[in-house]
């Protein structure tokens, strides 16, 4: 009881690098059940950019504790390419605006032939 | 518990409260303003991990300008007539769960039983490099990795001349119904 | 915060009385406004409650207080409600963070029966290692008010206002960020502290491997003298961040009511009166640290004054405290000269039209802003071969 007790302890006093990633798997599970559950395209795009947000925080993680500052140039070129395909995935989106005055998915399923 | 502990417990709680957010409430504005929320969080992280010009960037970038783009669109759309927010259907929203917290659940396992990652010990590597670590950044961004640096500014030009030309297609956003 | 509870204490203090200095410079700010503007447009302005009128702000707060708090039909309560609270938010934690003074160090004293040893207190909130990053950053949640008043406020005009407020807000971003970057080449570092000790002495520079020392001694080797396009846009481009005239579309009477903030009254409009304020302050800090020196003053040097006090027979503490209070006015003079400039231009120029004001900073401040730093890194390049 007592070294599992203190193992639990330890595991919350002596943060390290699983807990980062455990976050970054855990942020990343929620931009997953967001794309799959959700049905407006934008809040799509939203958990699209919570994903590379978690992508961004192991990234960080991994190159601090290995010394490494790659991790930190990986971020730069992943929140790059993340924000442009943010401003073309709205774009989009205006564009189907203007011309259906929605923007959830379902509708779009009748769209056939 | 010391400070760093109690530091990253609080984060990993606000963000991950953020995260929830996002994807749970049905009004989209309050999803985009929680993740604003998520991102100020997320760059509070980046800051423990003393990562600070990152930091300082995903501020900038995120969660002071995609984010407000965010908002700003969907404002213009006003959707007061939100037909669903969520899938429909109980069987397919719960296998689609199930899939997330399996993916979830793997990941975390793999991560508890690889055998690298459980003996690093905190503060054993510090960043040791010669002189300021954002100078570090800098110089091998600009030597190393300089055709990926250039290559993104392209991709930035290119991304730029494609959203004005897609948004000159006719029509407004109101009254034409 | 500080190794021993007596360095937290007085951490924890100084925040707090960070914040209110700025809190409170806003009603002097304010006085200031409705005084010069008078002065500028020949008229009174308020002279009668109070000497000079120095009360009526007193009043009006009194005044703001006891209105009745309420909310429009339509208005979404959570946005409505909490948008005023976030102004303050983002002006306070960049104000933080510019340093106000030299570093006040405390020597190693008796207290309690134990010894607290040497101490150097930072005269600002907080010390940032990558500050100007920091304070870009922080200062670009600012859109996030007008958004949230303009939404939550359940009128049309109100979500106008917001959209093309928020707009300006992010397009001057730029400007503002980009014009700073020269300053940054220049200096080889984001920390403000850093960037003001690099400006003290007179004016000299390594090109081409002679130092050239300006022969007039009192001219300080201040960032205006190395960067003046820069200063130029980045104040133009701090007007527009923190929406004064001449670019306050977003609460432009004429045309939008009162823009964003045209359904909120009493307390709530007072907050974001004090957003608006503080990001001028922050301005003119920023001005201030990196074109003109900081708290420096031209023609001595921190060390220098530092030895002229202790030869007025001050001992070693009270010598260091009398210095950092004597940077401290310094400060405070340059700051309120900048401040003195807002409002003299925004009692001055007509206001810009929606799309003069996009032309104007996507493009003439950029392209000015991109070329201000190619020739700063050309130069640098060259001077330094």
């Amino acid at each position: 009881m007592d070294s599992v007790s203190s193992e639990g302890l330890s595991l919350i006093t002596n943060v390290g690098l699983n807990h980062y990633l455990v976050l970054s798997t855990a942020l990343f599970c929620l931009g997953l059940i967001g794309v799959l559950l959700r049905r407006n395209a934008i809040v799509m795009l939203m958990s699209i950019e919570l994903m590379l947000n978690a992508v961004n925080i192991s990234f960080i993680a991994f190159g601090k504790y290995n010394n490494n500052i790659d991790g930190q140039i990986m971020v730069f070129f992943v929140m790059t390419i993340a924000a442009a395909e943010a401003a073309v995935g709205l774009a989009l989106a205006v564009s189907i605006f203007k011309r259906f005055k929605e923007v959830n998915i379902r509708f779009f399923e009748h769209l056939r032939g | 518990m010391t400070a760093d502990a109690f530091l990253f417990w609080f984060l990993a709680i606000t963000t991950i409260a953020g995260g929830i957010t996002v994807v749970s409430v049905a009004n989209p504005i309050y999803a985009a303003l929680s993740l604003a929320f998520t991102m100020v969080s997320v760059a509070a992280v980046f800051v423990t991990l003393e990562a600070y010009f990152v930091a300082g960037v995903q501020l900038i970038v995120y969660a002071g300008a995609v984010m407000v783009l965010f908002v700003m669109v969907l404002m213009l759309f006003d959707l007061k007539h939100e037909l669903e927010a969520f899938a429909r259907g109980k069987v397919s929203g719960a296998i689609k769960l199930l899939t997330a917290g399996l993916l979830g659940g793997l990941l975390i396992g793999a991560i508890a039983y690889s055998p690298e990652g459980s003996k690093i010990a905190v503060g054993a590597n510090q960043v040791a490099v010669a002189g300021d670590p954002t100078k570090n950044l800098g110089y091998r961004l600009f030597t190393q990795h300089i055709f990926a640096f250039e290559a993104l500014g392209v991709l930035l030009l290119v991304i730029a001349v494609g959203a004005v030309a897609l948004s000159r297609s006719k029509g407004g956003t109101h009254g034409q119904r | 915060m500080g190794n021993d509870i007596f360095e937290i204490t007085v951490n924890s203090v100084k925040l707090i009385v960070v914040f209110l200095l700025m809190v409170q410079a806003v009603p002097i700010l304010v006085w200031l406004e409705r005084r010069g503007s008078a002065f500028i447009q020949n008229r009174f302005g308020p002279n009668r409650v109070g000497p000079l009128g120095l009360l009526q702000l007193l009043a009006d707060a009194v005044k703001f207080i006891t209105k009745e708090d309420f909310a429009p039909d339509k208005a979404i309560r959570k946005l409505f409600y909490a948008a005023p609270v976030f102004a303050l938010i983002p002006a306070t934690l960049a104000y933080a963070a510019i340093p106000m003074s030299l570093p006040f160090i405390v020597p190693a004293f008796e207290m309690f029966g134990s010894s607290w040893g040497p101490y150097k207190f930072l005269v600002q909130g907080y010390e940032i290692g990558v500050g100007i990053v920091f304070i870009l950053g922080v200062s670009s949640l600012a859109a996030y008010t007008i958004l949230m008043a303009g939404w939550g406020s359940g009128s049309k005009f109100s979500l106008l206002g917001a959209l093309r407020a928020s707009a300006q807000v992010i397009s001057y971003e730029l400007a503002l960020g980009l014009s700073i970057v020269g300053v940054i080449l220049l200096y080889g570092t984001f920390s403000l502290s850093d960037m003001i000790l690099a400006q003290q002495g007179p004016l000299q520079f390594v090109a081409f491997g002679y130092t050239v020392t300006s022969a007039v001694s009192w001219i300080p080797n201040w960032g205006i003298f190395y960067q003046p396009v820069g200063f130029v846009l980045f104040f133009a481009a701090a007007f527009a961040e923190s929406n004064r005239l001449p670019f306050d579309l977003a609460e432009g009477e004429a045309e939008l009511v009162a823009g964003f903030h045209t359904e909120y009254g009493g307390f709530k409009m007072l907050m974001f009166f004090i957003g608006e304020y503080g990001h001028m302050m922050i301005a003119s800090g920023l001005a201030t640290t990196f074109f003109f020196g900081g708290y420096g003053i031209p023609g001595i040097t921190p060390a220098e004054l530092q030895q002229v006090i202790l030869s007025w027979g001050f001992s070693e503490a009270a010598a260091g405290g009398l210095n950092s209070l004597i940077h401290f006015l310094s400060y405070n003079v340059k700051f309120a000269i900048f401040l003195w400039i807002f409002i003299q231009v925004r009692w001055t120029l007509p206001r810009f039209r929606y799309d003069q004001l996009m032309d104007l900073g996507w493009k003439t401040m950029l392209p000015w802003a991109l070329a201000n730093t190619v020739v700063t890194a050309i130069a640098i390049y060259v001077v330094t071969l």
